[in-house]
Formats: C-alpha cells, sequence, structure tokens
C-alpha cells in the first residue's frame, strides 16, 4: 500500500462520491420541506438521459447537465402534482415515480445505447492541484466535481440563514403553525420539490456526462436509492450530506481495490462493507441524540381546505 | 368514430394475420436483460434476426425475464402459444426450463450454459474460452507490467473458465504476466463496472479485459491510456485506441442450424459446446496498435485450437497455490471444464 | 358579461362508496388509454395490445392461476410491511427479510433432508419467520433503543441480506453436482410445499388466507390491536395516554419480518425448489406500493396484490405478441398507479364550480 495507491483511491472516493451528493443533496431540499419524494432512482436516470442527449445534439456538455436538472425536475413536478395537489400517497406516487423513470429512460434512451458525447473530463486547478495530498485528491478532477464542492455550503447558508430557507422549514416541521404565520405552505413545498428534483436531476447527469461518457441502460444502478438513505444519516443537513456520500462512495472503491489487489475474501462479503459501515458509522454517530432530527411533517401532505 | 373503427379494423387484422401463419414454425428466446443492451441478450438477439430471416419461420422474444419463477411463467406460456422450438439464454432458467418441458414433451427446449437435459431438452453453449485464450495471448505480450486487469461479474464457473484460459494464454506468450481479478457481481451497472477497472489499473494493470455486457471499463483503459480487451462483440467504437481485440459470439449459424434440425425432425436431445472452429466464437479484428508478429502468432494458434492440435486446456496446469490440478499430457473431460471452480496459477483473486 | 366560475374543494363527509370504484376504473382506464398512445406511436395496434394486456393478466383460467401464484408472495410482504405502517413506522425492509426467509427455510431442507415432511415443513416455515422477524427486529430496536431512522436501517439491511443469500449460494451451501453454479441442492421431495389438486397453485395461498383473516382480526377485535390502531394515529397521544408504543414498534417490525419470511419460505420451497440469488426480483418493494394502494386494509391488500401481480403477467403477454420492450410495462405500470392515486382525490374530497360574485 503505497501513498500512489492511497491517493488514487481518495480521488477515486471523491468522484464515486460526487453523484449520490447531487441526488443527496437534493433530496435534503425536498424533505426538509417536509415531502418524501422516494422517486430519486427515477428522476436521477431522467437527468441522466436528458442530460446526454442535449449534450450529444448541442455539443455542449453544460447544457445538458443544466437540462439534465431541469429534467429531473419536470419528472419530480409529477410527484408535486400528485402529493401536493390531489393529496396523493407520497410514498406511493415516488415509488410509482421510480418505476416511471426507470421505464421511460430505458424505453427512449435504447435507441442509443454505446453513443457517446461530449462530456466533462478532469481539469487540473492551477496551484491548488500542486499542494501535496490535497491537490490529487481534490483538485484533478471535473468542473462538477468542483460545482459540487460549492453546493452543500451554499445550501448550507441557504436553509439556516435566509428566510427563505427558514420558511422551508417550518412549513416542513409545522405547516398548520407555517401557514398561521402568513407562509403558503404548498408555494414552498412545490420548490422544495422542484429544486430537489432538479439537484436530483444533476446527480443523473453526471453519471452520463461525467461518469461514464457513454449512453447505456441503468446507469444510476441503485444510487437513488443510497441518496435516500444518505438523506437520513446526513441528519438532513447539507454538510454531512458530503461525508456520508464519500464514506459510501469511498468504501465502494476500497472494496473494489482491495480484490484488485488479491485479498482472498469472498466477493459477497467485501461488497457488503459500504452497508454495514454505514448502518454502523450511523449507530454511532446516533449515541446521546435524542432524536435523527427529521422534519417533523415529513411524508404527511397537508391540506390546503378552509 | 372514424378512428375507433379503424383501430378496430387493425385488431381484427393483427389476429388474422396471426392466425394465418399458424403453419409456420414457431421459435420463441428468453432474454435476461434489454436486447439493446449490446452485450449477451443483444448478441443472442442477432442471432433470432437470422432465424427470423428463414423462409417459414416466425420468432418473438421476450426481454429482461428475471431468473426464477417469472422465468417458469414466460416459457410455459410459449410452450401454450404453440411454439415449437424455444431458446433461453442464461443459467438461471436451467431449472425452470427443466420442469416446463416435463409438461410439454411435443416442444423442443434449447437451454444456454446449464447442464440438464431431457428428452425434449438439450443445451448448448460456446467455447468462449477458446477465444479468452488467443486475447490473453494478445494482452499478454501487449502488457509492459507484466499485470493484466480482469473486470468480472459473478465467480461461476463460466467466468472462471475464461478467466483461466485468458490467464494460460497470456503466460504463454509472456511467462511473468498475471493476471488480477475484481468481481462486480453485476452485469451491467457501468459506473461500478468502470470503477472497478479504475482499480485494476491503479494497482498497476495495463491491460483490461472484461466479463461484463457494459463496455465501461473499456473506456476507463482509454482514458488512462492502457490497453483493453472487449467481450461479447467488437467494442472498439467504445474506446478506439485501447481496444486490442474482443472475443466476440457468433450465434446466428448455430441457431438456424438448431431450426432447420428440429424442422426436419432430426433433432436428438444432447449437449452442444461448439467453439472457434465452427466459428460461433472468434476474435473481433485487431486494433492497429497490434504489432503484425503477434496477429501471425496468435492466429497460427487459432488455427491449431480450431484443428484439435493445441487444446486451450492441456497439462500441466496448476492452480493458484501450485498444486498440479491437471496432469502432464491430459486434458480435461467437458464436464471438469463446465465445473471449473479453481483459478490456475498466474491469477490473483478470490473465487467466491 | 361571462360568468366567471372557480372551482372550490372540501372534504367529503360521507365516503365515495361505490362511486371510488368509478373513480379506479376510470383512472387505469386514462393510463391504459396512454399506454395504447404509446403503442400506436410505435406502429403497433393499440386496441390489440390492450386485450393482450388483459387478456394475458385475467383473461384465462391459465392467467388467473398464473397471477395467484405470482400473487402470493407480494400479499404476504405486503400484509407485513402494512401492519407496521399503521403504527406510522416506515419499514421498507421486506425484501432483505424475504431473503432472511429462504435463507432460513433453506437450513433445515438442507440440514435435515430426512426428516418427514410433516416435520421438515413446519421446521422451514418456523425457521423462515423467525429469521425473517430477527432481521426485522434489529431496525425495531434501533429504532427504539437508539431513535435510529428505520428507512436507512431497513434500506441497508436489504442490501446485506441479498448478500448474505448470495455468499451462501457462492460459497457453504453450493450444491456439489451443480458445476459450481451458485445454487443449494435441491430440496428433498419433503421439503417441497405441494400443488392443491391439479393446479399449480400451492398450499401457500392457504397461509395468505389464515394470515390475512388473522390479521383483520387483530386489528379489529384485540386489544393490542386497537392500541396499535390507536398509537399508528397519533404516536404522541397514544405514549400519553401509557400505550406501549416502544414494544408495539418492535412487535410489527418481527410481525412484518416474520410474513416477509414466510414469503421467502414459500418462494424457495413451493416455487424453485431450492436456494438460489434470483429467487429475489423485488417483491419487497412491490409490497410497499401495495400496502398503501390498499389503504393498509388485508382484503384490500389481497386485491391490489392480486391486480398488480396480474398487470405484471399480462405485461408479458403483450411482450411476447407483439414484441414491445420490457420497458414498456414499467411505464404502464408507473402511469396507473399515478393516476390510481390521483383519482384517490376524488374519493376524499369533492370538487364544486361556483361562480364569484
Amino acid at each position: 500500500m503505497t501513498a500512489d495507491f492511497f491517493l488514487s483511491l481518495l480521488a477515486a472516493t471523491v468522484q464515486s462520491g460526487t453523484p449520490i451528493l447531487f441526488a443527496t443533496l437534493g433530496e435534503i431540499i425536498t424533505e426538509r420541506s417536509g415531502v418524501l419524494n422516494l422517486g430519486v432512482e427515477g428522476i436521477m436516470m431522467i437527468g441522466a438521459l436528458a442530460g446526454f442527449l442535449v449534450a450529444r445534439e448541442t455539443g455542449q456538455p453544460a447544457t445538458g447537465f443544466f437540462i439534465g436538472g431541469v429534467c429531473g425536475a419536470l419528472l419530480a413536478s409529477i410527484h408535486g402534482g400528485i402529493c401536493l395537489g390531489l393529496q396523493g400517497n407520497q410514498v406511493v406516487s415516488g415509488l410509482a415515480l421510480t418505476i416511471l423513470g426507470f421505464s421511460l429512460a430505458e424505453y427512449l434512451g435504447t435507441p442509443f445505447i454505446g453513443q457517446t458525447a461530449p462530456g466533462f473530463f478532469a481539469v487540473p486547478v492551477p496551484l491548488l492541484s500542486r499542494i501535496p495530498w490535497v491537490g490529487p485528491v481534490f483538485f484533478r478532477q471535473d468542473l462538477l466535481v468542483y460545482l459540487s464542492y460549492l453546493l452543500p455550503p451554499i445550501l448550507w447558508w441557504l436553509l439556516s440563514h435566509t428566510s427563505w430557507g427558514l420558511s422551508l422549514r417550518a412549513v416542513g416541521e409545522n405547516p398548520d403553525a407555517a401557514k398561521a404565520a402568513g407562509l403558503s405552505v404548498a408555494g414552498y413545498r412545490w420548490a422544495g420539490i422542484g429544486l430537489g428534483g432538479f439537484f436530483v436531476g444533476l446527480g443523473g447527469a453526471y453519471l452520463s456526462l461525467a461518469y461514464t461518457h457513454l449512453w447505456t441502460n441503468n446507469l444510476s444502478a441503485g444510487r437513488g436509492w443510497i441518496a435516500v438513505a444518505l438523506v437520513i444519516f446526513a441528519f438532513w443537513r447539507p454538510m454531512r450530506a458530503v461525508a456520508g456520500a464519500y464514506l459510501f462512495g469511498g468504501v465502494m472503491a476500497f472494496q473494489l481495490r482491495l480484490q484488485a489487489m488479491g485479498t482472498n475474501l469472498p466477493s459477497s462479503l467485501l461488497l457488503m462493507l459500504p452497508y454495514v459501515l454505514t448502518v454502523l458509522v450511523l449507530v454511532l454517530s446516533m449515541r446521546g441524540k435524542k432524536r435523527g432530527e427529521a422534519p417533523a411533517a415529513l411524508g404527511i401532505n397537508f391540506e390546503p381546505l378552509d | 368514430m372514424k378512428k375507433i373503427f379503424f383501430w378496430m379494423a387493425c385488431a381484427v387484422l393483427t389476429v388474422f394475420v396471426a392466425g394465418a401463419g399458424a403453419e409456420e414454425m414457431k421459435v420463441g428466446f428468453v432474454y435476461v436483460s434489454p436486447v439493446g443492451d449490446a452485450g449477451w441478450s443483444y448478441a443472442h438477439d442477432q442471432g433470432r434476426l437470422s432465424v427470423e430471416a428463414l423462409d417459414g419461420v416466425s420468432t418473438s422474444f421476450v426481454e429482461s425475464v428475471p431468473e426464477g419463477p417469472d422465468s417458469e411463467r414466460i416459457i410455459r406460456n410459449m410452450a401454450r402459444k404453440g411454439f415449437d422450438l424455444i431458446f433461453a439464454t442464461s443459467y438461471g432458467y436451467m431449472d425452470s426450463m427443466a420442469k416446463v418441458a416435463k409438461e410439454f414433451p411435443g416442444t423442443i427446449f434449447m437451454h444456454c450454459s446449464g447442464f440438464k437435459t431431457a428428452q425434449n431438452m438439450g443445451n448448448y453453449f460456446g467455447r468462449m474460452y477458446q477465444a479468452r485464450f488467443l486475447a490473453g495471448m494478445t494482452a499478454g505480450a501487449m502488457s509492459r507490467s507484466n499485470t493484466l486487469g480482469y473486470v468480472a461479474a459473478f465467480p461461476i464457473p463460466e467466468v472462471i473458465r475464461g478467466i483461466n484460459a485468458f490467464t494460460l494464454g497470456a503466460r504463454a506468450v509472456n511467462p511473468e504476466a498475471t493476471v488480477r481479478v475484481v468481481w462486480t457481481k453485476t452485469w451491467y451497472d457501468p459506473a461500478t463496472e468502470k470503477e472497478a477497472a479504475k482499480s485494476l489499473l491503479d494497482v498497476g494493470a495495463d491491460v483490461i479485459a472484461q466479463h461484463q455486457d457494459s463496455p465501461s471499463p473499456q473506456e476507463a483503459a482509454q482514458e488512462r491510456g492502457a490497453y483493453s480487451v472487449g467481450y461479447n462483440s467488437d467494442m472498439s467504437a467504445f474506446a478506439p485506441k485501447a481496444h486490442l481485440t474482443a472475443s466476440i459470439w457468433n450465434w446466428g449459424p448455430f441457431y438456424v442450424r438448431t431450426v432447420e434440425q428440429v424442422r426436419s425432425g432430426t433433432w436428438e436431445s444432447g449437449s452442444w459446446w461448439p467453439g472457434l472452429k465452427e466459428g460461433l466464437v472468434d476474435l473481433a479484428p485487431f486494433g492497429p496498435m497490434v504489432p503484425e508478429n503477434l496477429k501471425t502468432l496468435v492466429l497460427e494458434r487459432k488455427s491449431r485450437i480450431e484443428n484439435g492440435q493445441a487444446p486451450v486446456f492441456s497439462g500441466p496446469i496448476a492452480d493458484q497455490k501450485g498444486n498440479l490440478r491437471i496432469a502432464e499430457g491430459e486434458t480435461p473431460s467437458d464436464e471438469a471444464l463446465l465445473g471449473m471452480t479453481w483459478f490456475v496459477k498466474g491469477v490473483i483473486g478470490s473465487t467466491q | 358579461m361571462i360568468e366567471m366560475r372557480y372551482p372550490t374543494v372540501s372534504r367529503r363527509t360521507a365516503p365515495l362508496g361505490w362511486g371510488s370504484m368509478m373513480v379506479v376504473a376510470g383512472a387505469i382506464a386514462l393510463s391504459l388509454a396512454a399506454g395504447a398512445a404509446m403503442l400506436a406511436a410505435h406502429g403497433k395496434a393499440p386496441l390489440t395490445g390492450i386485450w393482450l394486456l388483459f387478456y394475458g393478466g385475467f383473461g384465462s383460467g391459465w392467467a388467473l392461476e398464473d397471477s395467484l401464484l405470482k400473487a402470493i408472495p407480494i400479499f404476504l410482504c405486503s400484509l407485513g410491511v402494512g401492519l407496521a405502517f399503521r403504527l406510522q413506522v416506515w419499514n421498507i425492509g421486506a425484501e432483505g427479510q424475504f431473503a432472511l426467509g429462504a435463507v432460513g427455510a433453506a437450513w433445515p431442507a438442507l440440514t435435515f433432508p430426512q426428516l418427514p415432511a410433516i416435520l421438515l415443513i413446519p421446521a422451514m416455515m418456523a425457521a423462515a419467520m423467525i429469521a425473517g422477524g430477527l432481521w426485522g427486529m434489529i431496525p425495531g430496536l434501533l429504532k427504539t433503543r437508539l431513535q435510529v431512522n428505520e428507512i436507512i436501517i431497513t434500506l441497508m439491511l436489504n442490501y446485506i441480506g441479498i448478500l448474505l443469500l448470495d455468499y451462501l449460494c457462492y460459497g457453504p451451501w453450493k450444491d456439489p453436482v451443480s458445476f459450481g453454479f451458485p445454487m443449494s441442492p435441491t430440496f428433498s421431495p419433503h421439503a417441497v410445499v405441494g400443488t392443491i389438486g391439479s393446479s399449480r397453485i400451492h398450499w401457500g395461498l392457504f397461509f395468505c388466507i389464515g394470515f390475512g383473516v388473522a390479521m383483520w382480526i387483530f386489528l379489529r377485535f384485540t386489544r393490542l390491536g386497537y392500541e396499535l390502531r390507536a398509537s399508528g394515529e397519533n404516536p404522541l397521544a397514544a405514549h400519553y395516554a401509557g400505550l406501549p408504543y416502544r414494544r408495539l414498534v418492535v412487535m410489527v417490525m418481527v410481525v412484518g419480518g416474520g410474513l416477509a419470511g414466510c414469503a421467502g419460505f414459500l418462494e424457495a420451497s413451493a416455487n424453485i425448489n431450492r436456494l438460489q440469488p434470483s429467487i429475489m426480483v423485488g417483491y419487497g418493494y412491490t409490497a410497499i406500493i401495495v400496502a398503501w394502494l390498499a389503504r393498509l386494509n388485508p382484503l384490500q391488500i389481497a386485491v391490489a396484490a392480486y391486480l398488480l401481480a396480474g398487470l405484471r403477467v399480462g405485461v408479458e403477454n403483450l411482450q411476447l405478441d407483439l414484441q414491445v420492450p420490457a420497458a414498456f410495462g414499467g411505464i404502464v405500470e408507473g402511469l396507473i398507479l399515478l393516476s390510481v392515486l390521483a383519482g384517490g382525490f376524488f374519493n376524499h374530497y369533492r370538487l364544486r364550480f361556483r361562480s364569484r360574485s
């Protein structure tokens, strides 16, 4: 185990954590507004496909990435319509969205399998990339990874230090009180769903535009579900989401490298590592805490009746 | 209103057309993944298309069929709908197919990559390991670091056999070569498979081979300036600078021949295991970076495998720990090959 | 002057009754129409397609049998998660509990293959339900003792449970005569739950009926069932009323796990006759959809499980006869679920158009 090995492992950790990070941040925003959206996996798939197709048509990966997010928000707005507009059950609606998004991406994407699109490649940051240890790990990545460094602090600031963010959280904690205070519960929840879907879509587009540069089915392969779990792991806080995404991505990358180095452990047991560690770390970090800090009104519809 | 009549007419017409074809021979295919996957199921579907091109034969397929009870139902429904010949193309369909075969003695069943047979059920597979050996020779000769990486799906005999053949091929031209194996436990998870390839590149591998259906390991190799060996079909389009060659399937002729046998009534149950000689497996064209003398060497070996002079597995072959598993001058039986669960010397990895 | 009309929404005071069936039917019809439009865009005959879908799932004796067979594991898993949802415990771990059930059932079957069926089958069932129950108990205890959120634990335990099953099939329990394929030896005939008469439906159907009725009686007529319903409607009030909320949480998780485990046992014993990784096809997740669609009511769960199973079976028929891609089935299923949900609105709310004065 040389230093190079560790550096490449940590760099791989950052890259494989990034799509999960985007999706986790998105779901945090949605859940903070009190809406549980289990459609993350489906939204990621649509984001991945839309991003890929647009980048392929326009030749501009940045446009593709953005449109990936927009299409994610559009799919998420179905969830908004069902749960906010029509008071439908949030769990079923989210799961139905997963089925729909996944199948739609496969249906529409099959003709493009194996085709490539212009994407994002590693761009070392001048100066920063030369810092020993830190440089090779964090600053020889692609542009979207750099973007993902900025998002958690911005979202943290947005949720804790702006009146918009505080109102969004109020709506997620106690919609009745929020309404009494003159806030539009439905308005904030729509914003939470739309913005959340946008970021989840970006996570999907990251997969097709930066992680692999070609389209294939099943690109998200369960990463959306990991994001749903990591939201809880992160106690609904953007900064902790970084730790969760990198922990998960890191352990996954680590177990593959353990195999490559020739440890003769059964692969089923090695593949368990990321899941077991996530549970252990969560349980340990819960010691001494009163509750998981979930938004109190999460998953419960709010009736805008008079 | 007119439109409704139009569609109803369409519906009636479809039923009519389907009925008119009743005397055609009906051949069904069951696939484990979507046919658009550019991998395993795609290769089989290319074979189906050559059957479809025959006169008096119609084909149908069902894709993305989970192994287990779902496959049993689908195979049974095909038999019930009067399909004369059914191909099931994943090893997990074996038990289901054997059950249904008992219920429908008049239908011919063909199962790919398993070991069960019955009066009306045969099994077939291809000697992909022969092509893997040749790909291993190419990879072993092109490697500078003498470390080859192998991104593998599941530790089942089919995959283990392929890794062993690849390793034997590599060490035949480069005795120093070792093959490192990473299991992903996925057939088709592009991002994880790419990450697995990168982890192999990180430990010094400079040629990446794969037993997966997604082409992303090829891409990983190209991004790092390493070489790659494809699988299923010619994958050079995904990584033109890295792609040395690929071990590929060509199911068409075998499917056509089986259909002709069933149609003429000469089909008899058995186990078919064609290889390079019959053209069921092959090597894709070499990339431009492969030197002429290496091409000649590999192709010369290919013809000696084809005419039986130089089988891939011939003793002495030792396992990972150095124990002699196949004695000097022996060649293992097909059963022994089919149930291969140990790695040859030179492979670094676990068989679980 | 044009009269301005605008909609107002009010809660229905009386349930919609038969009207709600109409709403569901209308929702399904709408999404099928969307599916038909997609077929037409694909160049396939849309009406034939819809007919094939229906015929394949419900249109013949065979189809009814196939759908029933597929509905059995979904029903059992759904009954279990539905119980947890009543208490507002978000158990999405039926998938992993199902896996553990299959593993639990396989252990006696592989260890004591010579036991007579009268002993072996109950032993398998007990082992399956205990294994599934314990797997459900972990998140239950973590939730009540350490306040750890159950969604993440059940989700992670799904992956871990499936990989455990994998490990056993690839390692210790691998059949020595399977040429190295990842599958346990075939169960002895004593370990196989048989079929009813000449049909292909196995006796597991009676387990379903038994468990379903027991669940209904439990929720309706027992004190504990009452406490459970009360706690689910208002956990805080239940806490003040002295109801044993923590014990109830652990109980619903154990019972839910046991039921999912029982489904795993039936699949392994009656359908596959051995343990192999391909036993996992996502019934645990389907069960969540079914439970909520059925509003957690045991009878309605049975109906919803059957309809969803029929839809999936029917889609295969559509695939086979019209050669549409498998993803088409997923799209239709997603649309049906979403439109049924949207239609549910009209069961509870009344939409009126009033003129603005």
